[in-house]
């Protein structure tokens, strides 16, 4: 016997505001929504409304960071967005070394932006792949993340991490540049450059993907900055920012120039993370040119290791005292940016004094882009949608915090 | 003549050992044996690895490795194929029970029956019939009816805009593939495939020569028609899941899958038939029949190919480069016939 449940028919068209439209729920369990869930409606097959309904990797983890010290936040933050670990911790640790008065050597300044770097270039990456798989070009797919290894085999040498490498500690960095390292990377920056010649071969001059992105999800400059758009999705519709430009770590002395488009659609969004591996690319290599030498980190942090342990500074390796754990900062506000791969971070951090964050606000570039899927999607067809998703490089668990 | 005469002594044989008539034995051998369902079973396996391995190559990966290592994982579809066969077949509340049940057995049975008519060999072929080139037309214009049931029955979204979709692809597809079957017929004055196989034997040049613009629209449609990539808008994974087949599992879900494969070898097995002679250096049932084997074979291969250089394209693209730039193309292949048409029969 059939059981009858009214109002459970797929196949049923809906009504609302007076348009007879389908109410499409993609995800959170379907191939291509990423974890969340976007609520569509379609009118045929044009979409008239995107409601994005997020919130399905909420970790609490501003309010986890107010229970823990000040450097065991970093690894949790790190949590935001694994695959760009240095960029998401950087401005946290800007910050409280801000409250705690204390200032990098210009080595760790170098070390950090070079790791940075390789960041943005394995998050572009990661981006590209999955932009690539939205389409359905599954050799972009794997292409991108198979050459994302070089880079995390990089953060690896330089760190001991393939992804939540915790880098960067309050007043410098963990580890020394090992040697070698310079010679991966030239290897690593000639064979990447070959790549990016192919991956416009295959994949952004390929006919079928640029019919699928030319045109498609158009983001004027105005409604760019009117809606708080950021990252290579800002650039990409023309405007000339990028946060690395107020000058944190080693930005200001490695001469930067953001890339930048035109049109602001979805191919360009594309174009601008593939010159953007360029651009990093040139990055690390200028700041390993002109790395100065010197401490890796401040020397308040070095002057009471026991001797016993000193040798560990000498391979390169920073053994922090144990006081480290219960830093006090003084009592104050800090608000901080930095770009990572997906855009612009902000932190905005108040302490009371304490050996604990009061308040560690975090604003990731992931929850500012998602209001672009209530906007672009509206007025193309159901088969753009995952064109456009594909195309802002939107990081779920990075949004969700 | 000499190749009409062997192939006919082969099956008299055959049917004299055993005792059955003729036509029975070819109306059960060919559809179920080759070119039909045991072939495609072999096929399927080794196209499938094939696909797997040529985009792992491509794409710097290994593919399918661990079942059968000596073959290089060769095996591996078979080792699904006996997992998901056994697999519980889930049948939702709320959709339409005997059309969800029987929708897939008819599909794949549809695609079966066409492999009785396309000649898999000299001689090799279930039913001949002086219009056997619009046989396995027709009955491969049946399945987007079935699928429409299909989409209709899971009543589910995402199967229901599948099946909106294989009707729009098949609306845009089948025009240039009958231009182009039609092209060919007129090219040889005949709808007899088997009588077009020995027009180009016996002109010693095959089709895709003469009529190249034929035989692209051919490969376009039959890639459109058999969901490849860079049309597979139906089972469009990344919109809708699995398009009209999302709601479908065990067994009923890899008839679904076969579908598109069994579909496509139907297809190639045509095009090697019309467009590349066929048997055509050769005379023999066994030689000849591993010609036409192979000649599938190597098409499928280039079909599954695209997978590794192309992405999906949009419905809208795909409409429009079906009926505004390859239609007027099958016209003007339908020309090339009409100008070939005279020259072979004077």
């Amino acid at each position: 016997m059939a059981i009858k449940l009214p109002g459970m028919y797929g196949r049923e068209v809906g009504e609302r505001e007076g348009y007879r439209i389908v109410e499409l729920f993609i995800g959170p369990q379907h191939p291509a929504s990423g974890h969340m869930r976007m609520i569509l409606y379609l009118d045929g097959d044009v979409v008239v409304k995107v409601d994005p309904d997020i919130g399905y990797v909420h970790r609490t983890i501003e309010k986890l960071s107010e229970t823990r010290e000040y450097v065991r936040v970093i690894s949790l933050i790190e949590r935001m967005t694994i695959i760009d670990a240095c960029n998401v911790t950087l401005p946290y640790i800007e910050a409280v070394e801000k409250l705690l008065d204390v200032e990098p050597p210009p080595r760790a300044k170098y070390l950090r932006t070079i790791l940075c770097e390789i960041n943005r270039i394995a998050s572009h990456l990661y981006g590209l792949g999955l932009g690539g798989i939205f389409l359905n070009h599954s050799t972009m797919y794997m292409w991108a993340f198979g050459d994302r290894e070089v880079f995390l085999h990089l953060a690896n040498m330089l760190t001991g991490a393939r992804l939540t490498h915790t880098y960067s500690v309050f007043g410098g960095v963990r580890r020394d540049l090992p040697q070698g390292f310079k010679d991966e990377f030239a290897k690593a920056k000639r064979y990447m450059l070959k790549r990016l010649k192919e991956y416009d071969k295959i994949f952004y001059n390929n006919p079928v993907i640029r019919g699928r992105l030319e045109n498609v999800g158009v983001l004027e400059k105005e409604q760019a900055i009117s809606l708080g758009a950021t990252g290579p999705n800002l650039r990409a519709s023309g405007v000339y920012y990028d946060a690395r430009l107020i000058g944190y770590a080693a930005y200001p002395d490695l001469d930067f120039r953001p890339v930048v488009g035109k049109h602001g659609d979805a191919l360009e969004r594309i174009w601008v993370r593939l010159r953007e591996i360029e651009v990093s690319l040139d990055l690390i290599e200028r700041a390993l040119k002109e790395l100065p030498e010197g401490p890796i980190i401040n020397e308040r942090f070095t002057k009471g290791i026991p001797p016993k342990v000193r040798h560990w500074f000498e391979k390169g390796f920073i053994k922090l005292p144990g006081g480290y754990v219960r830093l006090k900062t003084r009592a104050g506000e800090v608000i901080t940016r930095a770009e990572m791969g997906h855009g612009e971070i902000t932190y905005y951090l108040v302490s009371n004094g304490d050996i604990k964050p009061y308040r560690l606000r975090v604003v990731t570039p992931s929850a500012r882009n998602v209001i672009l899927f209530t906007v672009l999607p509206v007025g193309h067809t159901l088969m753009d949608f995952p064109a456009i998703y594909g195309s802002l490089d939107y990081f779920p668990p990075e949004a969700d915090r | 003549m000499e190749a009409e005469g062997e192939r006919v002594m082969v099956l008299e044989q055959l049917a004299t050992q055993t005792g059955l008539p003729e036509w029975l034995l070819r109306g059960v051998l060919a559809p179920l044996v080759y070119p039909g369902l045991g072939a495609f079973a072999a096929v399927a396996l080794f196209i499938i690895w094939a696909e797997r391995k040529i985009a792992a190559k491509v794409q710097m990966r290994v593919g399918p490795l661990y079942v059968a290592r000596r073959l290089g994982g060769a095996l591996q579809l078979l080792a699904d194929g006996i997992r998901i066969t056994f697999q519980e077949i889930i049948v939702p509340v709320t959709v339409e029970k005997k059309a969800y049940v029987a929708a897939p057995i008819f599909a794949f049975a549809i695609v079966a029956a066409s492999l009785a008519v396309i000649p898999g060999g000299p001689g090799v072929y279930g039913f001949s019939s002086s219009v056997s080139l619009l046989v396995p037309f027709a009955l491969l214009g049946l399945i987007p009816i079935v699928i429409a049931v299909m989409g209709w029955a899971s009543n589910n979204k995402f199967t229901y805009i599948g099946a909106g979709r294989e009707i729009l692809v098949t609306v845009a597809g089948e025009v240039t593939l009958l231009a182009s079957l039609l092209a060919t017929a007129m090219m040889y004055g005949s709808l007899d495939i088997n009588k077009i196989v020995t027009m180009q034997i016996r002109t010693g040049i095959p089709g895709i020569v003469v009529n190249p613009i034929a035989a692209f629209l051919f490969f376009v449609a039959a890639l459109l028609m058999t969901d490849r990539i860079p049309f597979d808008v139906v089972l469009g994974e990344q919109e809708i899941v699995q398009g009209p087949y999302t709601e479908y599992t065990g067994l009923l879900f890899v008839l679904n899958m076969a579908l598109d494969y069994g579909k496509l070898y139907a297809l190639m097995l045509l095009f090697s038939d019309l467009f590349l002679g066929g048997w055509m250096p050769f005379d023999g049932v066994l030689l000849g029949s591993l010609t036409v084997f192979i000649k599938t074979i190597v098409l499928m291969l280039i079909a599954i190919f695209l997978r590794s250089v192309y992405g999906r394209m949009r419905i809208d693209q795909i409409a429009s480069m079906f009926w505004s730039r390859l239609f007027p193309l099958a016209l003007a292949s339908l020309v090339i016939s009409a100008a070939v048409h005279v020259v072979y029969t004077p």
